[in-house]
């Protein structure tokens, strides 16, 4: 630990943190780097004055990205007679961008419906940006309705990827990572620019800009099977609000335009499961017909499908074996029929030591 | 020098001070366990909260911290009373705004949400969204969520709840073993797409989890559920392992690893040449596993015991042979 010039009480973080915030709210004009260090609480018990201050400015570098990632707006502000000079910038949070606007507020009815929603998160990185929210929404002061009992619904956002690409996004940097893609043995790295998160039929994906195609791409999270590293130097303009609904809607789209012709196994897990399949991502407010289930030809019924990912619905078939027959399109047809075969010669005969 | 400090416990204190202090300003002399109790959070908490704001300030025109530069409280009511009235502000009067990310949580929750039957109500659902959007002080992160359609059984099932009426089904387990149950419903459950019922079985006599995918000819019924569900304790997680659980010796790519964390407590993998590692699996019973292996053909390779192979092998074998089938039937 770098020696302290005075014998001082252990300043927590959190008063640190505090007291930094209150500071830079009750400054109009802004304070510089050297006032804080010197007279905030927590930064002046350790700065030494005309000494070597450098392991407190890196602390207050990384205080501020803190303070920022709370939603507080933390505003730097060159010196208008001398832009450039570091020494003169200027940090401040201004009153009207920190307060919650006026006019936001919620009914017990509301608050209700936020906690159920805060609640829905419950693995993963989302579910202290929730729960923050909701400590948030209780400084109002509202008292909710009494909750809806009986409902426990759960997201999980739990491919590791998930918080590194969200705060890719905000922050406008492009990733790279390794993509398994389905259908393929081997993954890949991809540079990406983040759009949007969605989930679609069941399923996380990342909606960005590959890098090296220079086009929009879709990814599965689930696919992603390393870390998730920023690239240095690589930022773009993240979009406007909009890019989440625009990916649903391409998903929808291409969901909507894929059909599949099978024929399953009457009362297998099978025909139980797929005949009533949701009908999936179609637009809020949009009720879908179920999927037609008719008797044919006796025993089997045949069944419709749309999908999003070929190789993604041929995995799921080829999981209910001799349960579901592919009859079109003839590439999902093989690639169903692929897969069996591989998995039937890869168990058949005695255990090899190691893979070809 | 030292690592960074996780600052998630520091970032749930702030913005617990910062939350605090709108609250205090307008519940004037508030008892502490009133407050926890509406933030939800233990009484000390909020003491040490207390605690630390009174002493908090700005470092003012002096850079001394002095009396005036800092909030004060009410420490008879305080320590006498256990009650909170702040008697100085600083720099703080108003609920801070939402973070890019607490708003999209909230956001993508409410749309998930938007799939239940007494959610209907999509204006309303709007209108919050877009307060929560100008709540925020960025554009709320780009995090989507469609909401699949409301389930038929969901409604049946929440209207039985309501009116305190069993519900029969056809029910298809695992297994594939077909029975026909009566069930008192208690709690709707889901993860991602896949909802659940849990709920007394009176087949069972016991408290059982259902998959709404599962279920066929589901039904109302005019029985009333029994009265044992008062005492009754639901567990929290969904699934529990068991001692009766089969072990299967796997090999992949270490890289799909991931796609397997619902199966694989055990984390201990051993190298096995190329980037292919072995690892155990704990499975319930075969029919799971042969839908699983065959659900990540090319990545997923059983390597004991025999019989597991057997099995995924037949499997596998019986849905190959239906596309060397004479085309007539398909």
């Amino acid at each position: 630990m770098p020696s302290t010039p005075e014998q001082t009480p252990r300043i927590t973080v959190e008063e640190r943190l505090f007291s930094l915030v209150l500071a830079l709210i009750a400054t109009e004009i802004g304070l510089t780097k050297s006032d804080i260090l010197s007279t905030v609480q927590g930064y002046r018990q350790r700065y030494l004055s005309g000494g070597d201050n450098a392991n407190l400015e890196r602390q207050f570098e990384r205080d501020k990205d803190d303070i920022r990632e709370l939603g507080i707006p933390l505003e730097t502000v060159e010196p208008q007679d001398d832009p450039g000079n570091n020494h003169l910038l200027r940090y401040r949070i201004p009153k009207g961008l920190y307060n919650l606007p006026a006019d936001v507020s919620f009914s017990p009815d509301e608050l209700m419906l936020l906690k159920l929603a805060a609640t829905v998160w419950r693995e993963g990185s989302l579910s202290a940006e929730s729960r923050r929210a909701l400590t948030k929404l209780n400084s109002l002061g509202v008292d909710s309705s009494d909750p809806v009992l009986g409902y426990a619904p759960h997201l999980r956002a739990r491919d590791a990827s998930f918080a590194p690409l969200s705060k890719a996004l905000d922050h406008g940097q492009v990733v790279a990572f390794l993509y398994l893609k389905p259908g393929e043995s081997s993954p890949r790295r991809r540079r990406v620019a983040p759009r949007a998160i969605v989930l679609h039929g069941g399923r996380w994906h990342l909606y960005g800009t590959d890098q090296e195609a220079r086009a929009p791409r879709t990814f599965l999270l689930s696919r992603i099977v390393g870390p998730v590293v920023t690239v240095p130097g690589e930022t773009f303009i993240p979009d406007g609000e909009g890019s989440g609904r625009q990916a649903l809607d391409e998903l929808d789209a291409l969901w909507e335009a894929n059909v599949a012709e099978l024929v399953v196994e009457p009362g297998s897990d099978a025909a139980v499961r797929l005949s009533k399949r949701h009908t999936g991502g179609t637009g809020p407010g949009t009720m879908a017909a179920p999927d037609a289930v008719t008797p044919d030809a006796g025993t089997l019924h045949a069944v419709t499908l749309h999908y999003t990912d070929i190789d993604i619905l041929a995995d799921e078939l080829a999981g209910y074996g001799p349960e579901v027959l592919v009859r079109s399109p003839l590439a999902l047809r093989q690639a169903v029929r692929t897969r069996l075969v591989g998995v039937r010669d890869a168990h058949t005969g005695t255990t090899r030591g190691s893979a070809a | 020098m030292t690592a960074r400090t996780p600052v998630l416990g520091a970032s749930d204190k702030l913005t617990f001070l910062l939350s605090l202090i709108p609250y205090l300003m307008d519940h004037d002399n508030v008892t502490v366990t009133e407050a926890a109790g509406h933030f939800g959070v233990p009484p000390e908490r909020v003491r040490d909260a207390v605690r630390l704001i009174a002493v908090s300030g700005i470092p003012g025109e002096t850079h001394q911290y002095l009396d005036g530069d800092l909030f004060d409280i009410h420490w008879d009511e305080f320590e006498d009373n256990d009650r909170i009235a702040l008697t100085h502000l600083v720099a703080i009067d108003d609920s801070p705004r939402f973070s890019a990310r607490e708003a999209a949580a909230l956001i993508a929750g409410l749309q998930y949400l938007s799939s239940l039957p007494e959610n209907a109500d999509r204006d309303a659902v709007a209108s919050l969204m877009a307060k929560l959007t100008r709540g925020a002080s960025a554009t709320p992160t780009q995090l989507a969520v469609s909401s699949p359609d409301s389930d038929a059984a969901m409604t049946v099932i929440q209207a039985s709840g309501r009116d305190g009426v069993q519900v029969e089904f056809d029910y298809l387990n695992a297994r594939g073993e077909n029975e026909h149950r009566f069930v008192d419903p208690l709690r709707l459950e889901s993860v991602d797409s896949d909802w659940y019922l849990r709920g007394w079985c009176h087949l069972r006599q016991a408290p059982r989890t259902f998959r709404l995918d599962r279920m066929s000819d589901l039904r109302a019924t005019t029985e009333p559920v029994g009265s044992h569900d008062a005492g009754l304790v639901l567990s929290d997680t969904l699934f529990q392992a068991s001692d009766e659980d089969l072990s299967v010796v796997i090999e992949l790519p270490s890289s799909a690893l991931a796609l397997l964390a619902d199966y694989a407590p055990d984390r201990a993998t051993t190298p096995v040449g190329g980037d292919r590692v072995r690892t155990t699996l704990r499975v319930a019973h075969y029919h799971g596993l042969k839908r699983l292996v065959g659900g990540l053909a090319g990545l997923v390779t059983v390597v004991e015991p025999a019989e597991a192979r057997q099995v995924v092998a037949e499997w596998a074998a019986a849905g190959a042979a239906r596309y060397d089938e004479p085309t007539g039937r398909a």
